[in-house]
């Protein structure tokens, strides 16, 4: 886990867009090995946003080999709704940068079948390689996506229900009539999310302080589904000083060492270079690489970012050597490649 | 960012780095529009159900987007005056055709095309003319008649100005202005300036408004009373507010009057000239200040608009002697004759002298012309299924700190028809 801590919303917001950039450029997108970056709505992204076309119109980055695909969307409020996550998309990001519309993804919340459209948008994220990086918001209650406290960590894109908590906190935006607000949404799953080949969560402000404490210093837990970043290879969280309110000062501390003494060798905390660039069709063939049994740096829960995902966590640097204890574990039921 | 000039026959155009206009404030947003259909682009439908980019992309660097200019009172320009019929009939839509590919160029796209006190067959022969083009959206063809506006005949002699006393008639029945138009005429007719004390013209009011046309008051010997009667019986409209009209006296305002909230009418909208010559400023600044969600301004502008100056021939032996905006009756050099100003100037004056903003400035002569004439959907709108009429406008602020607004590039219907860039490169 990587805990990046800037004194206010602004500095975290620009440290994100910036990491997002520095990962295109370094990624060296083309149309046939486009960068494929999950995204979000809400509040905190808003700036992030904000400053990716700032930086877009400076020229400092493109965006026309970036493939994207929405963590989530209401289910019956027409497209055009001015609060419909499409909207929201259009006017806060994608009216102002250059991503074509047909390398956007979006679910579909007024779908005929709406399971087939989950199904469909699974395997979209698939066939486009898999997502490089998502870059995520969390509510109050420590929710990642719609996937609200008690959903499943091992949940794909599905309908949801929406909490009542939500309900009401989103009828600000539908004049303060509940009877108007969207009861239920579309959404990726924690899973969906923990197979990117790296999440970045942007948190910002006091209120959601508890959350970030919940999700960081104590063990993955259902009630706030963002914990469930813990089993991924490659999570990062960006956050204000507000946020850090609950942490211990120890945490913190600790956290802003790291950074330091990161930064001081010289280095940023930077991605293996494999996940970095992705993986690159193969133009020529390579020395044969000799013959390395692989391990699997996290045995239990295994994430299925190793089966799934062309650059799977066996990848990584492996660091520590666990003995297999477990005979028959629930891991190795998951069928292989 | 990409930039590029677009060719006339482009699908959809995106405006980006301007300002929009919207309402009377100034906007960072995008423009989408389709010079297939006409009209602004609903962009993020488009972007999504259609997977569609804009075929042209134009970086206007920060300046103004504004809805083409809509002047509700014009009597003509560059040459050719709505009220004179040549002995050659058949050349009047000849030669309004071609002063509409003139008029777009100053920014304005729509306009009524205004009809002096005349004769009968005057009329008859200009209105069939002169009736919105509506169905047609040719953008090629210029600046589009909403439909016309007939100043007089009904009109008091003691406000005559420079229509002619002797052509000036009541009216005691609707039937008088069908006669005095024609009936085939009336749909053409979209706006009718009258004094309302006058014959039975109060009971007529009701009749006029029926048919779709606006009834304006103006030319008139009216009271406060007589005018806030008029607007009891639906006039929403009055011309030339100050000018052809008794002044404000504090114990009878007039006309002015009805732009109090007195016996809850509701407020009519109204035209100024802001030449600098009908009107002292400050007058302008107390109509603004009194009620500006109707304030119009309007050029009120002569044939000669558009021309050099010097004397020319006018309407029954009268010349008319044009130096700048300045036009006055030959031997009458107290007697204004209309203006000879553009709309776009006008604009820019009212910016000078009121000290509010260019978005409110600009509200004058889109959107609350547009909404006198129930036409808000359609013109005077940047929003979305709005007529893509468009002028790109520069400010400017010269040496004596007066500001100037710039026609940069005007489209009608989604086409680009003027380019001042362009102009200056091709002399």
């Amino acid at each position: 886990m990587r805990l990046i801590v800037r004194d206010d919303s602004h500095s975290a917001s620009a440290y994100v867009a910036k990491y997002i950039i520095d990962r295109i450029t370094a990624f060296a997108p083309t149309p046939a090995h486009p960068f494929v970056l999950g995204l979000p709505t809400g509040s905190s992204p808003i700036k992030v946003y904000q400053i990716l076309v700032e930086k877009y119109k400076a020229g400092e980055v493109a965006f026309e080999n970036v493939v994207t695909f929405n963590m989530d969307e209401y289910i019956g409020i027409p497209r055009e709704h001015p609060e419909s996550y499409h909207t929201f998309m259009y006017t806060h990001f994608f009216s102002h940068v250059n991503v074509h519309p047909r390398n956007i993804h979006i679910l579909n919340g007024n779908a005929p079948d709406l399971e087939a459209e989950c199904v469909a948008y699974e395997a979209a994220i698939k066939a486009r390689g898999g997502i490089d990086l998502f870059l995520g918001g969390i509510g109050p209650d420590g929710h990642v996506a719609f996937n609200e406290p008690g959903s499943s960590l091992a949940s794909r894109t599905r309908v949801k229900t929406l909490a009542y908590d939500t309900i009401i906190a989103n009828s600000r935006f539908f004049g303060n009539d509940i009877e108007k607000v969207p009861k239920m949404a579309l959404t990726v799953g924690v899973q969906t999310v923990l197979e990117a080949r790296e999440v970045v969560i942007i948190i910002a402000g006091a209120h959601k302080a508890l959350a970030l404490q919940k999700c960081i210093e104590e063990g993955v837990n259902h009630m706030w589904t963002l914990s469930a970043l813990q089993m991924h290879p490659h999570p990062m969280i960006v956050v204000d000083e507000d946020a850090t309110l609950e942490l211990k000062v120890k945490t913190v501390r600790y956290f802003k060492s790291i950074e330091a003494v990161a930064a001081a060798q010289g280095f940023e905390q930077i991605l293996p270079s494999k996940v970095r660039t992705g993986p690159r069709p193969i133009s020529k063939p390579l020395e044969p690489a000799p013959e390395v049994k692989e391990e699997p740096s996290i045995l239990l829960p295994k994430p299925t970012t190793s089966t799934l995902l062309a650059a799977p966590a066996t990848e990584y640097p492996v660091r520590s050597h666990t003995p297999e204890l477990i005979p028959d574990r629930m891991g190795s039921r998951i069928a292989a490649r | 960012m990409p930039s590029a000039t677009s060719t006339s026959r482009e699908r959809i155009t995106k405006f980006t780095n301007c300002r929009l206009l919207k309402g009377d404030e100034l906007m960072e947003q995008d423009l989408w529009v389709s010079s297939s259909t006409g009209k602004i682009v609903k962009s993020q439908e488009v972007f999504y159900s259609h997977n569609s980019i804009p075929d042209a992309t134009i970086d206007l660097g920060g300046r103004i987007v504004s809805p083409g200019l809509i002047d509700v009172q014009l009597n003509g320009s560059f040459g050719f005056n709505f009220s004179q019929i040549s002995e050659d009939t058949h050349s009047y839509g000849k030669s309004l055709r071609q002063m509409n590919r003139l008029l777009v160029q100053t920014g304005v796209t729509s306009y009524l095309p205004t009809v002096t006190s005349s004769e009968k067959e005057v009329y008859h022969l200009a209105l069939p003319h002169l009736g919105p083009s509506g169905a047609h959206r040719l953008p090629e063809e210029g600046s589009e008649s909403l439909g016309a506006h007939v100043e007089g005949p009904f009109l008091n002699p003691g406000k005559h100005g420079i229509h002619p006393l002797e052509v000036l008639t009541e009216a005691y029945s609707f039937s008088d202005l069908t006669a005095m138009y024609g009936s085939a005429n009336i749909s053409n007719i979209k706006k009718i300036t009258a004094a309302p004390e006058l014959g039975n013209m109060q009971a007529i009011i009701p009749e006029i408004i029926s048919k779709g046309v606006i009834y304006s008051i103006g030319h008139t010997e009216a009271t406060y009373e007589d005018a806030g009667a008029a607007v009891a019986n639906g006039a929403t409209m009055i011309t030339h507010l100050f000018n052809a009209m008794r002044p404000l006296h504090h114990r009878n305002p007039g006309v002015f009057g009805v732009l109090g909230i007195a016996e809850s009418l509701p407020r009519p909208y109204f035209g100024i000239i802001a030449d600098g010559i009908h009107l002292h400023p400050a007058s302008i600044k107390i109509a603004y200040a009194s009620h500006p969600d109707g304030f119009i301004l309007v050029t009120d502008a002569m044939h000669l608009v558009g021309l050099p100056d010097g004397t020319y021939d006018w309407t029954n032996e009268r010349r008319l002697i044009k130096m700048g905006s300045h036009l006055v009756l030959e031997g009458h050099a107290d007697k204004i004759a209309g203006s000879s100003i553009t709309l776009i100037e006008c604009v820019s004056n009212f910016l000078n002298w009121s000290g509010e903003g260019v978005g409110k400035a600009l509200k004058a002569v889109t959107a609350t012309p547009a909404a006198m004439l129930g036409l808000s959907r359609d013109k005077g709108s940047l929003e979305s299924d709005a007529d893509a009429d468009l002028c790109i406008i520069s400010e400017e602020v010269g040496a004596d700190g007066q500001k100037k607004l710039l026609i940069d590039q005007v489209w009608k219907f989604g086409v680009k028809l003027f380019d001042r860039s362009e102009q200056i490169t091709n002399e």
